[in-house]
């Protein structure tokens, strides 16, 4: 799964979704592959309106990347140079890195989840399902 | 019109075969083109979701030509579906064309966080059963395919469940979705139901397929 998935998924039991804390969930031993893909800047810049930055920063830390700054990159125009190498910069990161084996925890309940061949699996067990 | 997506190497003993109801859509976003265009303009990046993507060809079909500048998160509680969705959408792009998609084992959209969906597309299970099967414990367990089948009371069980849901899956100001019925669904009766809770329900598509009469509706809020 990509970088950018992070962002879009939580824990699946119910009563965690009302938690803080069960988003984003904790990556660990997280195995990864950078897959090349066609570069849309003006995707990367509308994606990144809508995005969790903090969440973005805390699962790029637990998968070893602390490079990011602490704030949203605002005001990106991709016909900038400057702006140009961020997008490429996030680009790299949120569509090209992809997650091929690993574990998702939550937070809140500490249930695990797995990623295995790229997919992550976020059936419950029946004593969890909602 | 816009070509199908090549779908090969697929066991479909295990993973649903595309047959009427997935070309329906297939048209459906064909005559849908221009409204979700105009709907998501050229200033957002769109998520689509596909629950229950089977052999992934609707979904691979929507990032390929309807919204390109999207990412599509597809769910499957089947997990030959998850990696048949994957593979289809590999095979069908191109050396200067990559489709942003991932495939995720799911029930619904029971992991996707609230209000985050802007397309949202449904081939429900929905054929009329006495009850929807369990999932199966195991990958290798034969009967994977009865969930993309068997609906439950009216075929209904599963959609219910999703359209109760509506109001928090889809995102706040675009959200639509397009979900498939058959008649025996009775999906006027479905469509008045949802109007009553502040829903715009219109009918896009329908089509006689052998003795099924298969439709889609989409849905907006007010
Ligand atoms: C009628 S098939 C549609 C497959 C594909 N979308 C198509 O149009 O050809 C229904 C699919 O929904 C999946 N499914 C059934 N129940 C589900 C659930 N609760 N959550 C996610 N997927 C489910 C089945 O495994 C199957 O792949
Ligand atoms: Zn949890």
């Amino acid at each position: 799964m990509k970088f950018l998935t992070t962002n879009f998924v939580q824990c699946a039991v119910k009563s965690c979704h009302s938690s803080l804390t069960s988003f984003p969930l904790q990556y660990e031993e997280c195995q990864l592959v950078q897959q090349e893909q066609d570069y849309n800047p003006e995707f990367i810049v509308h994606m990144l309106e809508r995005l969790d930055w903090n969440a973005i920063v805390q699962v790029a830390k637990d998968l070893g990347n602390e490079s990011l700054p602490a704030n949203k990159p605002e005001d990106l125009d991709p016909i900038m140079e400057d702006s140009q190498a961020v997008l490429r910069d996030l680009h790299t990161l949120l569509v090209e890195t992809q997650i091929v084996e690993g574990k998702m925890v939550c937070k809140n309940c500490g249930h695990i989840y797995y990623i295995k061949n790229s997919i992550p699996n976020f059936l419950l067990p029946p004593h969890l399902a909602n | 019109m816009l070509p199908t997506p090549e779908v090969k190497d697929i066991d479909y003993d295990k993973v649903y075969e595309p047959s009427e109801d997935s070309f329906l859509l297939l048209d459906c976003f064909e005559q849908e083109q221009d409204y979700i265009r105009k709907r998501f303009g050229n200033t957002s990046s769109p998520l689509i979701t596909e629950i229950g993507s089977g052999s992934g060809i609707v979904s691979t079909f929507f990032a390929k030509h309807i919204l390109p500048k999207s990412v599509v998160l597809t769910t499957d509680v089947n997990p030959h579906a998850c990696q048949t969705t994957l593979n289809t959408a590999k095979q069908n792009q191109t050396e200067n064309e990559t489709l942003r998609l991932d495939a995720a084992q799911m029930n619904l959209t029971d992991a996707i966080r609230p209000k985050a969906i802007d397309v949202l597309i449904f081939n429900p299970p929905y054929v009329p059963a006495s009850e929807v099967p369990d999932i199966p414990k195991d990958e290798a367990d034969p009967t994977w395919l009865d969930l993309a089948l068997l609906g439950g009371e009216d075929g209904m069980v599963t959609t219910w469940q999703v359209l109760n849901n509506l109001q928090t899956t889809l995102s706040q100001d675009q959200g639509v979705a397009y979900i498939l019925f058959c008649a025996r669904n009775k999906p006027d009766e479905v469509a008045e139901k949802m109007r009553r809770q502040g829903w715009q329900v219109d009918l896009i598509i329908s089509r006689k397929a052998g003795w099924e009469v298969l439709s889609v509706l989409r849905f907006v809020r007010n």
